[in-house]
């Protein structure tokens, strides 16, 4: 009796090992499948012309070639299509913020009439994405001889309605006693916002930042409608436009394209290495709602 | 303090609270709200995006949607934006859920290799476009020599019937961790008593995720499926980097279509005209969601 007892509880130990197993394998082979990609375009950027068009494509490049990253800067300007997404995302990031955290602060904290119906119209926002509304924005910005230009780039996306929705979510969960007390120490609506509501909702700020900024990087839908040179390009659109400028000759030139590709990508996987805490924390908090 | 300096003193703040949300509001009826009155301006005219003048020309522009030349092309790219939401919609939820389940391991191995899933989301679209077609690449991607090997035949991606398979693979790498995230992270949610109770009663492993998980998680598959609806009608990236609507207008989605319309064949008015189906189709689509939401589907109180 005992001994049967046994040996079921040794087989059912025995199962749970199994599933365990397979449970880890199947988890590594699925991730391997997914890095495959970055691999690839790393492994891609580092070989040579001859390398790529091998019948029996090579898993490490034969031999390094890293000068792939410095004749990709000569075919395309890519230092410029950089520094065009650094000015665009600071500058997106910067008014979203202020513009978002006075807006949160009117529509948690402010007390006037109408205010729940202009919250309304500033969710209703968030129904209304860019691809229905460009045609029209592109006239208003062509009008105002914007095309090509940081202000055409930036104050079409100088606003976000998930942005103000996400502070105003947190604003709204900080005691009223705070911003009483602030009132009676005679601070204005500035320093109520800056120096009490701000650092008090630290986490979802960082979250709102750091997503604004991957966003911002990664744009390529409006920029693509705004600029039509590479006097202002952005980067994500540059390293299709640098694809592009190889026509015909893509194929022996797919190094130097990925070399592109991984300059594009590399600052997004530090960030989100470094970051990935308040990425997933304000991810469950839009899950959960 | 006089009543009537009190009274003055609470309209100026009033004001003032109502001056901290006016610069958002008036960038949303500039950037939101004018440019859809506008569409339907643009769209009564014959304006040709080259020329500085334009005429009204009534219901021209949705006759030709409807009844004429334009009628077979909306009808295309509907097809081919449905076809491409309904399979981002199955990956999304379908492969996210089953992703879930096999991810579901308090762990830091299982942690990190989360994380690894999930990044692709954040991933520029146009620089994995571009690994994905060197992948895939007829003559010297790695897949064709893989499915070689083991004796398969290449598959040629660059052709009607499997242009939009190429993107939708990419699109499985873009949001399958996404899918698995937002179940996993409901998952956590459910109280562990149903479960225990569930063991008491002597329900299995498949019977406890069958009747206890499955129906709990239903509001974040409908989270999922509105969201993702939403965001995949939009595709656009992936179709200009990898297809470029082609070949033969096969992947010629209605947010590519319409872009060509403006900005290849300047015909705004013609876009204007598309635009408008295709918020209406979006706010419909929201609308039906939120009435179906308030009577079918089980919430945890």
């Amino acid at each position: 009796m005992l001994k049967q007892k046994e040996i079921s509880n040794i087989k059912a130990i025995r199962t749970r090992h199994m599933l365990t197993f397979f449970q880890y394998l199947f988890a590594i082979v699925f991730t391997l499948i997914i890095v495959f990609p970055f691999y690839w375009m790393i492994i891609t950027s580092l070989k040579t012309s001859e390398e790529l068009l091998r019948p029996v494509p090579t898993l490490w490049p034969l031999k390094f070639q890293w000068n792939n990253y410095v004749d990709v800067f000569k075919m395309a300007p890519l230092g410029q299509y950089i520094l065009n997404t650094i000015i665009m995302t600071i500058g997106v990031m910067t008014l979203q913020i202020i513009i978002g955290s006075f807006a949160a602060y009117g529509f948690s904290k402010g007390k006037f009439p109408g205010r729940d119906i202009l919250f309304i119209v500033v969710l209703g926002a968030l129904m209304v994405p860019i691809q229905v509304t460009f045609v029209p924005i592109y006239v208003m910005i062509a009008k105002l001889k914007w095309i090509n230009t940081f202000a055409g780039l930036i104050v079409p996306n100088a606003v976000s309605a998930y942005t103000i929705f996400m502070l105003r979510q947190t604003f709204k969960s900080v005691d009223d006693a705070f911003i009483e007390a602030a009132q009676l120490e005679g601070l204005g609506r500035i320093d109520i916002i800056f120096r009490i509501l701000i650092p008090l909702c630290k986490p979802t700020m960082l979250t709102v930042t750091i997503i604004t900024f991957i966003d911002s990087w990664n744009a390529y839908f409006w920029p693509k409608i705004a600029t039509t040179t590479p006097l202002r390009r952005t980067i994500a659109l540059g390293v299709y436009e640098l694809k592009r400028s190889y026509a015909g000759l893509e194929t022996m030139n797919q190094n130097q394209i990925m070399a592109g590709a991984v300059i594009t990508i590399v600052p997004i996987i530090i960030l989100f290495i470094l970051l990935q805490k308040y990425i997933l924390t304000g991810f469950s908090k839009v899950a959960s709602k | 303090m006089t009543t009537e300096k009190k009274i003055n003193y609470r309209r100026r703040e009033k004001l003032k609270d109502f001056l901290c949300v006016l610069p958002a509001v008036i960038f949303f009826a500039l950037f939101v709200y004018y440019p859809i009155l506008k569409l339907f301006q643009i769209s009564f005219t014959n304006w040709n995006l080259i020329s500085d003048t334009y005429k009204y020309v009534g219901l021209k522009n949705f006759k030709w949607l409807f009844q004429g030349s334009g009628f077979a092309s909306l009808i295309n790219s509907l097809t081919i934006t449905f076809r491409y939401t309904f399979w981002e919609i199955v990956i999304t939820i379908a492969g996210g859920l089953l992703l879930a389940a096999l991810f579901n391991r308090e762990s830091k191995v299982f942690s990190a290799l989360r994380s690894i899933v999930f990044m692709p989301r954040y991933i520029a679209i146009s620089a994995s476009a571009i690994v994905f077609m060197w992948i895939l690449n007829d003559q010297y991607g790695i897949l064709n020599y893989v499915l070689g090997v083991i004796g398969l035949k290449p598959i040629m991606f660059n052709t009607e019937e499997n242009a939009l398979t190429a993107v939708l693979i990419l699109t499985c790498w873009r949001v399958i961790g996404y899918g698995m995230m937002i179940y996993l992270s409901a998952m956590k949610g459910i109280s562990p008593e149903y479960y225990e109770a569930a063991k008491l009663d002597g329900a299995n492993s498949f019977q406890r995720f069958r009747f206890i998980t499955l129906p709990l998680l239903s509001p974040t598959t409908l989270f999922l499926f509105v969201t993702t609806f939403i965001a995949s009608m939009k595709v656009f990236q992936s179709i200009d980097v990898m297809t470029s609507g082609g070949p033969y207008g096969a992947t010629e989605v209605i947010v590519y279509w319409i872009y060509e319309l403006a900005f290849v064949d300047f015909r705004v008015d013609r876009a204007a005209a598309v635009t408008l189906v295709f918020f209406v189709i979006l706010m419909g689509f929201t609308a039906a969601t939120m009435k179906f939401t308030e009577r079918n589907i089980y919430y945890e109180s």
